[in-house]
């Protein structure tokens, strides 16, 4: 464990982190040359003991993501998840901006271990200078021979290939982001099979965030163990958080999970701004259900988090002050799957529309009760029926959010205006 | 051929409380159909991969916490499937709410209207009042003309993926794709260019709902005006199973008719849309003689005493071999059989065929390996591109053969080298080669040069026109009998007869239904002019009628009943889908009632059913072909 108890930002502060020479005086590749010292079995076996999970939003064990793997198949690919799309969410950005060249040796390193010859860094289409500065790092990666044929006289070669989107927020699945790599429309793929068996190209892939990759170099470096003492037994590690919304300084914060509450993270971003009072938060990004003030003490923590009905999700924290109206919030997150709906199955492209045209009477004043009845079971036909999670989490706000404030929506019913804006703007 | 693997063991699975029997791998949908238990559907198709989209088929399986896709879940043993609790009715419900909101209310005018799964699923399952506030639907293109043959309606389209899948499946030509995203996301061509695939007729057939349309079918009918009739498509010898689908003497569609065996439910749009032509008026009405020099209509009795007078004077005075019989490939297996006896057994002469060109030498080894058989051959061998242009729905065989089995097509030239061919093929290997008729030689020659000890080589010949087969089978030529039995005394070939009428050696012809190829004939019309009889049965008038003595008015292959044979020697009936506009006997008849005039008894009714039995006591290879079968040649005597 380092001395702030940081991993991923540890090297906050020290000069040119973005060039290759800038993260070599650091010890930079270090890692990964111990990597191949100790050969890929005892990575994956670090991997483990760091009980690191996936930080793109479902938190799977990544050790046992890797042990999917069939034995002897290859090619095998590894790609990475950079299609930072879920909305409040900017970390993999800022890793990506703050310490490229700590994610490109996470990727060599899990390369290594997966024995994998070919890496894909999947990124989000509207990140064009990150695209560009990532480019770069790869040059200078390839120039110092940690990546191409046989990185650090290892025998091992790994090509790097950055690949960028076109703006689909669906990209981020997994299986939607192999069928826009190989140059199809975005859209998921059935399962099983798994990308694990049969992934990019037919061929058995590994799908990996950028957060995630990049914690490997601290974890081959200091050991699983010193990993996992950085957060608590059920949530081991740190984590990068995104605060934004209604705080007086949104930014991305790491702090170690488990230990960390809600409060700690709305304190670091300077509390909520304008003097006003908390009224409701969303954790994990756009897809997660809704928490109170009562949670705001709750741990960063898998477990009490999903008991608070909520998720961490891809590691988002927006923050709305007491003049939200909460029905225009779940309006405005229901317009952004009714947008970003690939089409591809009926209960969501119909869905998120039906959903998105009550959302919009029921915020304008013009719903009627039955509707607001309508919304709920418009919802419950999308919960769990679509292809893919999407049209599945594009009902989980809307729903948390009615079970939460169902005053604030059935005031809304038939009163011509937004009340609560009508309240802040008209009677004030 | 392949051996077949050893059926697996079945696995039960429960669905609503019955327990079915089906194979390991098998989908929840499959297990239901054997369980007698209707699961709707629109993304799903026999022929194409399970994508599992349009979630109408979404059921409760015990275990699982969601409602899962019985089109795309895999069984396993002991499986408990529900598919009539609340939750699924309730989804139900509210898929084809979600289907409706923006779909068009056009019924009326939707050429789907009375077959569409969008009625009728909603009929059966959806909810009984729209409870959708929303004002305005989005809105789509409708009726853009994808190419001559197909109409695209975006607005009605749901979005199954049927037919981008059909063409990245089973064509391979990827014509049609999804375009846009979320609500807006439609169905169309790259830029909007035209279709171009020689199969787009089996879109409007997959679609399940009005949204792809055929441009021959719009507002031309509804499908409780239609009577269907299975047959067999008549446009090439391929022989696709079809329905034709008549709305009173009209025809108004093909539909495919699915004979896995054979065309596998495509068909090819030359095929499909040849229908309008039987729609044609001009046809041989009435039975007509030349009485006295002058043509006139006369009695169907008339005319038979006319044309058997003259036969019998011109057999009396100038013998036999001065009479010559002339069919075609469009007869009936049945007609084919009775003609050649009438020429060979009642006239008496050896001028009898039904081609063009000579029929070389061609036997039953020439058709060794059946259409379907194709997909089990490790390698095809395709001479040229004639095979493929003669029989369209074969190009589909391959590409499924190469595509879903991963067998090796080898598409060369007819002269390929059979060295450059045996790189590429391994010493233990089944092949077939795939050749038209015209290159029958040298597929014999190249499957010589590549059999080897360990390596089968067989042949499926294409022949042209839709009963080359059966009337090469049935002895409809000069040189060889029923069975492929040489003939002892062989006697004209069809170009042969026509010299020999001008000059004067042959001196009456017996044309029954004469191609049009031959119609186009400078040297025909010279043979009409110059014999002294001519008895023709034709369906329409031609250049044959008006240089007939006698006509008698003949049937197209729609309004006739009988057995064809296709090119890999499938037996299958046709069925008289539409009656003629007059009530003259049928060809077979005719022909019957010809060799009565001339003293010959058929010993059999000249129906369909009895004339087939004669046929099998004849050509033994034709026993047991009922219900589609091929012909078993190795039975030859």
């Amino acid at each position: 464990m380092t001395e702030s108890g940081l991993v991923l930002t540890r090297h906050h502060g020290a000069p040119d982190q973005t060039t290759l020479a800038g993260y070599e005086r650091v010890g930079g590749y270090g890692a990964l040359r111990r990597a191949v010292q100790i050969g890929p079995d005892e990575v994956a076996v670090q991997v483990k003991a760091s009980g690191l999970r996936g930080r793109g939003g479902a938190a799977f064990p990544t050790a046992t993501k890797w042990s999917f793997l069939p034995k002897e198949t290859f090619p095998r690919y590894l790609c990475v998840n950079a299609d930072e799309s879920e909305p409040g969410c900017f970390k993999d950005r800022v890793l990506m901006e703050e310490y490229p060249h700590q994610f490109l040796e996470g990727v060599l390193i899990a390369a290594f271990a997966l024995r994998v010859t070919h890496s894909f860094i999947y990124i989000r289409g509207e990140y064009r200078s990150q695209r560009e500065l990532l480019e770069r790092a790869v040059e200078e990666v390839y120039r110092a021979g940690y990546a191409g044929r046989d990185v650090l006289g290892s025998g091992w070669g790994c090509e790097l290939i950055v690949h960028g989107g076109a703006g689909a927020y669906i990209c981020g699945e997994e299986t939607a982001l192999l069928e826009s790599l190989e140059g199809r429309r975005g859209q998921p793929r059935l399962k099983p099979p798994f990308p694990a068996v049969k992934g990019l190209y037919g061929q058995p892939t590994v799908v990996n965030n950028v957060e995630t990759l990049s914690n490997l170099p601290f974890i081959v470096e200091q050991g699983g163990a010193a990993y996992a003492a950085t957060g608590t037994e059920a949530s081991p590690g740190t984590r990068l958080f995104c605060v934004s919304g209604h705080v007086e300084h949104p930014g991305t914060f790491e702090v170690p999970m488990g230990r960390t509450t809600f409060r700690d993270l709305v304190e670091l971003a300077g509390g909520v701004w304008k003097g006003r009072k908390f009224k409701a938060m969303q954790p994990g990004g756009g897809s997660m259900q809704i928490l109170g003030p009562e949670h705001l003490d709750t741990p960063l923590d898998f477990k009490a988090v999903a008991d608070a009905g909520s998720s961490l999700g891809a590691g988002a924290l927006v923050v709305m002050d007491e003049s939200t109206c909460v029905v225009n919030v779940a309006m405005r997150l229901v317009d952004f799957y009714r947008h970003e709906s690939c089409g591809k199955c009926v209960p969501c492209r119909e869905g998120t529309y039906f959903e998105s045209e009550l959302m919009h009477r029921l915020e304008a004043g013009v719903a009627t009760r039955s509707e607001l009845a309508d919304l709920s079971d418009v919802c419950a036909n999308m919960d769990g029926r679509c292809f893919c999670p999407l049209g599945d989490t594009a009902t989980w706000f809307v729903m948390s959010a009615y079970r939460r404030f169902p005053e604030e929506f059935e005031m809304h019913c038939g009163a011509g205006v937004c009340p609560v804006r009508y309240r802040q703007e008209v009677m004030v | 051929m392949a051996e077949a693997p050893a059926a697996p063991a079945l696995i039960g699975v429960e669905i609503d409380g019955r327990t079915v029997e089906v194979a390991p791998g098998s989908l929840v949908w499959d297990a239901c159909e054997k369980a007698g238990v209707f699961v709707p559907v629109y993304c799903a198709h026999k022929k194409l991969e399970p994508v599992a989209v349009c979630r109408m088929c979404l059921v409760e399986v015990e275990g699982m916490p969601k409602l899962q896709p019985a089109c795309a879940t895999r069984v396993s043993a002991g499986m408990v499937v529900r598919t009539a609790t609340d939750q699924v009715r309730k989804f139900r419900d509210g898929n084809l709410e979600f289907l409706l909101l923006n779909h068009p209310l056009d019924c009326p005018v939707c050429d789907r209207g009375g077959e569409c799964d969008l009625q009728d699923f909603t009929q059966r399952y959806g909810p009984g009042r729209s409870r959708a506030s929303i004002t305005e639907k989005v809105h789509f293109e409708k009726a853009i003309p994808l190419s001559d043959k197909i109409y695209l309606d975006q607005e009605r389209c749901i979005l199954c993926w049927r037919c981008v899948r059909y063409y990245e499946e089973i064509t391979g030509e990827r014509e049609i794709v999804l375009q846009e995203r979320g609500v807006h996301t439609v169905v169309d061509t790259f830029e909007r260019r035209p279709l171009q695939s020689k199969f787009q007729g089996n879109l409007p057939e997959i679609c399940p709902v009005g949204a792809l349309t055929h441009a021959k079918y719009r507002f031309r009918a509804r499908p409780w005006d239609l009577r269907r009739t299975s047959s067999v498509c008549s446009h090439c010898s391929y022989g696709c199973n079809i329905f034709v689908d008549a709305r009173e003497d009209q025809i108004a569609r093909y539909a495919s008719n699915d004979n896995p065996e054979v065309d596998d439910s495509w068909l090819c749009d030359r095929g499909r849309y040849a229908f309008s032509e039987h729609n044609r008026g001009d046809r041989v009405v009435n039975p007509e003689a030349r009485v006295g020099g002058v043509r006139q209509a006369v009695a169907y009795k008339d005319a038979i005493e006319r044309a058997c007078g003259g036969l019998l004077r011109i057999r009396g005075e100038f013998g036999p071999s001065a009479i010559g019989v002339v069919g075609s490939s469009r007869l009936t297996n049945e007609e084919a059989f009775a003609l050649q006896w009438m020429a060979r057994e009642v006239i008496g002469t050896p001028n009898l065929d039904h081609r063009l060109s000579r029929l070389e030498r061609i036997t039953p080894d020439d058709f060794e390996v059946g259409i379907a058989e194709i997909e089990e051959c490790d390698a095809v061998v395709v001479l040229g591109p004639t095979p493929e242009a003669a029989a369209p729905v074969l190009t589909l065989r391959l590409f499924k053969a190469e595509n879903k089995r991963g067998r090796q097509i080898l598409r060369v030239p007819v002269g390929v080298a059979a060295a450059r061919l045996l790189q590429d093929l391994p010493p233990e290997a089944t092949v077939a080669i795939v050749a038209h008729e015209s290159d029958a030689s040298a597929a014999r020659e190249l499957r010589r040069k590549l059999s080897a000890p360990k390596r089968l080589v067989q042949i499926l010949t294409i022949v042209d026109e839709v009963n080359s087969r059966g009337c090469q089978d049935l002895g409809l030529l000069p040189n060889w009998l029923p069975g492929y039995r040489p003939a002892l005394n062989p006697g004209l070939e069809t170009l042969a007869m026509l010299k020999a009428a001008v000059d004067g050696t042959v001196r009456a012809l017996v044309l029954v239904d004469p191609s049009p190829d031959l119609e186009g004939r400078a040297l025909f019309a010279d043979a009409l002019a110059s014999v002294e009889l001519a008895i023709v049965v034709a369906a329409r008038p031609g250049v044959s009628t008006r240089g007939a003595t006698v006509v008698l008015p003949g049937r197209t292959l729609v309004e006739k009943a009988g057995t064809v044979t296709n090119t890999e020697g499938r037996v299958q009936r046709v069925r008289s889908a539409v009656e003629p506009k007059f009530a003259f006997p049928p060809d077979l008849r005719v022909i019957a009632d010809l060799a009565a005039g001339l003293g010959g008894d058929l010993g059999v009714q000249p129906l369909a059913g009895p004339v087939f039995t004669k046929i099998a006591e004849a050509v033994p290879a034709y026993r047991g072909t009922q219900g589609g079968l091929r012909a078993k040649w190795s039975l030859l005597p």
